[in-house]
């Protein structure tokens, strides 16, 4: 990365400090936007660098749409069919569960990546990432209703989905 | 089930009991259903364009600010040189240490929390900053967004490290400096208006925010499209500033490890 441009690391962060500056206030007057401005550029110039290691990454507006995508995609399927499934066997006379803990290999390798496939993993009800491995990539995930132990199956159930968005996002 | 039951009656017997004893006055008297003069006078001064000529007004919708700096501003300023000292005093006890940079570099915690922080910290300080500039509209202000940036720090603290905070830039001698000038910033807004009018040659106030009858100066009663508090949105934003650095100062000190605050007090077991 070339010094020259390392305010360009700062662009999508003072930008995220915008929309949460105007969401938080609730209102968009000619004062919110400009103190929200000038607070963005401020947050935006100090934590730049650490929030951001490529600053193509994080102005890239495919990577931004596929973010979008994989958000819906998360809340209205992911969620709603883990939730879906909890709720059934919660309800159901047995207890049908079978708990254990899963190694499950990961492609994503940037720290973003990781992230965002751990968080979605823990989120969703059933599964929960107990540890992590960075310099083999697994995730050891607890999950309620085992169907494999085999690393390349529970990847597949567990978190292909998640990685694939995450490498379209992050890598 | 018993059990259950038990409890409920239980709990239906306190409150009841409770709310009689209330109701009898055995909490002592309680406060009249109508508005005390004192607050009937603040509310219709700290935001009114049209009260008796605009001579008694902190132009600010947000009464509570109103009051904390400018009805009672003196005693305000007062609370923030008390924080101040006691931040000082903090210090004094580490003295030895705080300057000194730690050798150790912890790892921190897990790649996962370090990015889900480092993303949080942007939310943390642009929700600090819009209170402290939203302070004279909605509830908070200056001392409320100053704690909400000094979570950043504390965080940053304990899912990164010292060392990186450091290396980062956030140092003991920069927030010492940082929270100084943000006091003497508040000394000057406090004396703003009454330097003024004194060079001007009128009569002014010290801590004064809008013109009064005999004391024409003010500070502006707009920012752009809304009320700007006059006087109470510099405070906001230099206590934000004070607050946010004198937090930050105390936790790099007090994160300081056992280790290093050992080595400065060795020999001095033995006596004093």
């Amino acid at each position: 990365m070339r010094s020259g441009r390392r305010w360009l690391r700062c662009v999508a962060p003072a930008i995220m400090a915008f929309v949460v500056y105007i969401v938080y206030t609730g209102a968009a007057r000619l004062y919110d936007i400009t103190t929200g401005a000038i607070a963005a550029v401020a947050v935006g110039a100090l934590m730049g660098t650490l929030v951001v290691a490529d600053w193509r990454k994080s102005l890239s507006i495919r990577r931004l749409g596929w973010l979008a995508l994989y958000t819906l995609k998360y809340f209205f399927v992911h969620e709603v069919r883990a939730h879906a499934e909890m709720i059934r066997k919660c309800l159901g006379p047995k207890m049908d569960i079978s708990p254990s803990i899963v190694r499950v290999p990961i492609r994503s390798r940037t720290g973003f990546g990781v992230t965002m496939v751990s968080i979605a993993i823990t989120n969703t009800p059933g599964t929960v990432v107990v540890d992590l491995d960075e310099e083999k990539g697994v995730l050891y995930v607890h999950w309620l209703f085992t169907k494999t132990l085999v690393d390349s199956e529970a990847y597949r159930e567990v978190a292909e989905d998640f990685d694939r968005y995450a490498q379209r996002v992050f890598e | 089930m018993l059990r259950d039951v038990a409890f409920a009656v239980t709990l239906v017997v306190f409150i009841v009991l409770l709310a009689v004893a209330t109701g009898l006055g055995g909490l002592g008297p309680l406060p009249p259903p109508r508005l005390r003069p004192l607050a009937v006078n603040v509310l219709n001064t700290t935001y009114n364009p049209y009260y008796a000529a605009r001579n008694f007004t902190a132009d600010a919708p947000e009464a509570v600010t109103a009051v904390v700096w400018d009805y009672r501003g003196l005693d305000t300023v007062f609370e923030t040189a008390v924080f101040y000292g006691a931040i000082i005093g903090a210090l004094a006890l580490y003295r030895e240490v705080s300057k000194r940079v730690e050798e150790s570099r912890p790892r921190g915690l897990s790649t996962i929390v370090k990015v889900s922080t480092a993303v949080m910290v942007v939310a943390i300080a642009a929700v600090g900053v819009s209170t402290a500039m939203h302070g004279q509209l909605t509830p908070g202000g200056g001392f409320q967004a100053g704690s909400i940036i000094a979570v950043a720090p504390v965080v940053l603290l304990v899912v990164f490290s010292k060392s990186f905070l450091e290396k980062a830039g956030v140092r003991y001698a920069k927030m010492v400096a940082l929270r100084s000038a943000a006091l003497v910033g508040i000394g000057l807004a406090a004396l703003a208006v009454a330097i003024a009018a004194g060079a001007m040659g009128c009569w002014g106030y010290v801590l004064q925010n809008q013109p009064k009858p005999d004391a024409p100066l003010g500070y502006p009663p707009r920012a752009l499209d809304v009320p700007s508090g006059g006087s109470l949105m510099v405070f906001n934003v230099l206590e934000m500033l004070a607050v946010a650095a004198g937090f930050t100062v105390v936790f790099l000190v007090l994160s300081t490890s056992e280790k290093l605050a050992k080595e400065e007090v060795v020999g001095e077991e033995h006596g004093y």
